[in-house]
């Protein structure tokens, strides 16, 4: 499903490389964590799989999209694909619940027929049912993660990319996120997780890429945090 | 594509910066109303130079001795004169008008200015042969020949009166266009500004766009559309006040002129036939400006 083959990448503002030769293969359905301290490549790594970097050297593929040499034409078909969860959430305020996952589909040229039917399923997926018509402010943070869920998963993505997803939650709403997130992975969906939480990866006990300094130093199929701590 | 998606965005768009979407289009509006100015003057030039090229005429003015005591042309110098006209060449006719004949289209064509009549007198209007010529280029030949003769108080050229008038309107027409091109620079930096305040404060939408895999269009055209729309309020500002300025300025200053037939009126036909243009201009630089603007400021 990913594949990433000796991939580097070198910002021009640094002389350090953000990943350093990092070769690694994720399969459908799988669900795994990636973890380091800030600066270890984390964001770049997904970063490279959405396309918002091209990599300096070696070859990234998602699905089965060539995702470096892919013409900047066929880039949106790649993201379509891909769904995104991110830290800050990143809801339109003035837009009500059920709009702001509708609004994932109406820019890509969904009909309306489709929006209106799949929008009440995927809110109710994500425990949303009943709250369609409030706005982002008057929702909690968790509530707000499981719009944002709800957005990035309603096109059925075959991918889902969470970049600290419950890094602005408390450890039992981040919980439900947790589980939230693996009835999704159980639909067949692979899901790609950066995450600094402890707890939530020991518990899970899923694969764990870890990455320092850009390389990737640890690769456990189940693993926890960390090694020895 | 979602046409109401794009149009709510577009809405939400003008509202958002009401200012500067005003002062696009005022600006807009100024630069295509000069330039529709300078068009509508081209137009009065072309007619105007299609209604005098058949009419253009010599005018041989007779001294005030000749003028009041041969009314018919019959003695000399005044007959010997018209021959002599009649068989230079190039000459096509040679109509010969008396002082009083003078006098009636002197007040036809002052009937205006009631005051101006007053004042005049028939001994002021000279007897004429009016001389019109097959080739209307070619006044100097007349005017060399018979300026001076006995019984020729002087030679006009109607021609040259003409051409320095032209020169005047084209004068004119160069300024209107290079205020326009000037205005047009201005409301180009505007559109551009706009969008780019327009992209700022829509980055977030615009960032969810792009991750959820809106194609470029999807993502850009809300944006030129709001140029466009825009520029053609602009241009529907622009006509609007050239209509405005024709029936409440052009039409009361030009009155006299239009009327006695010296200049040919600026009808509404002629704004009609100019305001595509406008339209057109609006719509090609506002989407081009904001087609360039997007590919060089704006990361969509």
């Amino acid at each position: 499903m990913i594949r990433l083959e000796h991939v580097s990448k070198v910002y021009k503002t640094s002389t350090r490389p953000a990943l350093d030769d990092v070769s690694v293969e994720v399969d459908k359905g799988e669900f795994v964590f990636l973890i380091g301290p800030s600066g270890s490549g984390k964001s770049t790594f997904l970063r490279l799989l959405l396309r918002e970097e091209v990599p300096t050297r070696g070859r990234v593929y998602v699905s089965n999209f060539d995702v470096a040499k892919m013409s900047r034409r066929r880039v949106p078909r790649l993201r379509q694909s891909i769904g995104c969860v991110f830290q800050d959430f990143r809801l339109l305020p003035t837009k009500t619940v059920a709009e702001n996952v509708a609004f994932a589909l109406e820019v890509i040229g969904k009909p309306r027929n489709t929006i209106v039917k799949v929008v009440p399923e995927v809110l109710q997926l994500v425990g949303l049912d009943g709250k369609e018509d409030r706005f982002p402010t008057e929702l909690s943070g968790g509530e707000q993660q499981r719009v944002a869920i709800a957005r990035a998963f309603v096109n059925r993505p075959l991918v889902l990319i969470a970049d600290e997803p419950t890094g602005n939650l408390d450890p039992d709403t981040s919980q439900d996120i947790m589980l939230l997130l693996e009835r999704i992975n159980r639909t067949g969906t692979t899901v790609i997780m950066a995450t600094h939480d402890h707890g939530i990866v020991d518990s899970m006990r899923r694969r764990v890429v870890e990455l320092a300094f850009g390389k990737v130093v640890r690769d456990d199929a189940r693993g926890v945090y960390g090694v020895g701590r | 594509m979602r046409t109401s998606f794009v149009f709510s965005e577009v809405v939400t768009g003008l509202r958002r910066n009401v200012t500067m979407t005003i002062a696009m289009i005022l600006t807009t509006a100024i630069s295509l109303g000069l330039l529709g100015g300078g068009l509508l003057v081209v137009r009065m030039v072309d007619k105007m130079q299609a209604n005098y090229a058949g009419k253009l005429e010599v005018s041989v003015l007779l001294t005030n001795d000749v003028s009041a005591n041969d009314k018919d042309c019959t003695q000399q110098p005044c007959a010997g004169l018209r021959s002599q006209l009649e068989q230079t060449s190039g000459v096509e006719t040679v109509v010969f008008q008396n002082r009083d004949e003078g006098f009636e289209r002197f007040k036809r064509i002052f009937e205006a200015q009631p005051e101006l009549l007053k004042l005049a007198r028939p001994e002021a209007i000279p007897a004429t042969f009016r001389v019109k010529l097959e080739d209307p280029e070619r006044t100097d030949v007349i005017k060399q020949a018979f300026e001076g003769k006995p019984g020729v108080k002087g030679v006009d050229d109607q021609g040259k009166f003409l051409e320095r008038f032209f020169e005047g309107l084209n004068g004119l027409r160069d300024v209107a266009l290079i205020l326009a091109l000037i205005q047009a620079f201005a409301a180009l930096l505007l559109i551009s500004n706009t969008i780019q305040v327009s992209a700022f404060t829509r980055r977030v939408e615009v960032g969810i766009m792009r991750l959820v895999g809106a194609t470029r269009w999807y993502t850009q055209l809300p944006f030129l559309i709001e140029a466009v729309v825009a520029g053609i309020i602009g241009a529907v500002s622009a006509v609007a006040g050239l209509v405005l300025f024709k029936a409440f300025f052009l039409d009361r200053i030009t009155r006299n002129l239009t009327e006695s037939g010296i200049i040919p009126p600026i009808g509404y036909l002629d704004i009609l036939i100019v305001s595509p243009w406008l339209f057109l201009v609006a719509i090609v630089i506002s989407a081009t400006t904001g087609y360039v603007t997007l590919r060089l400021y704006v990361r969509l």
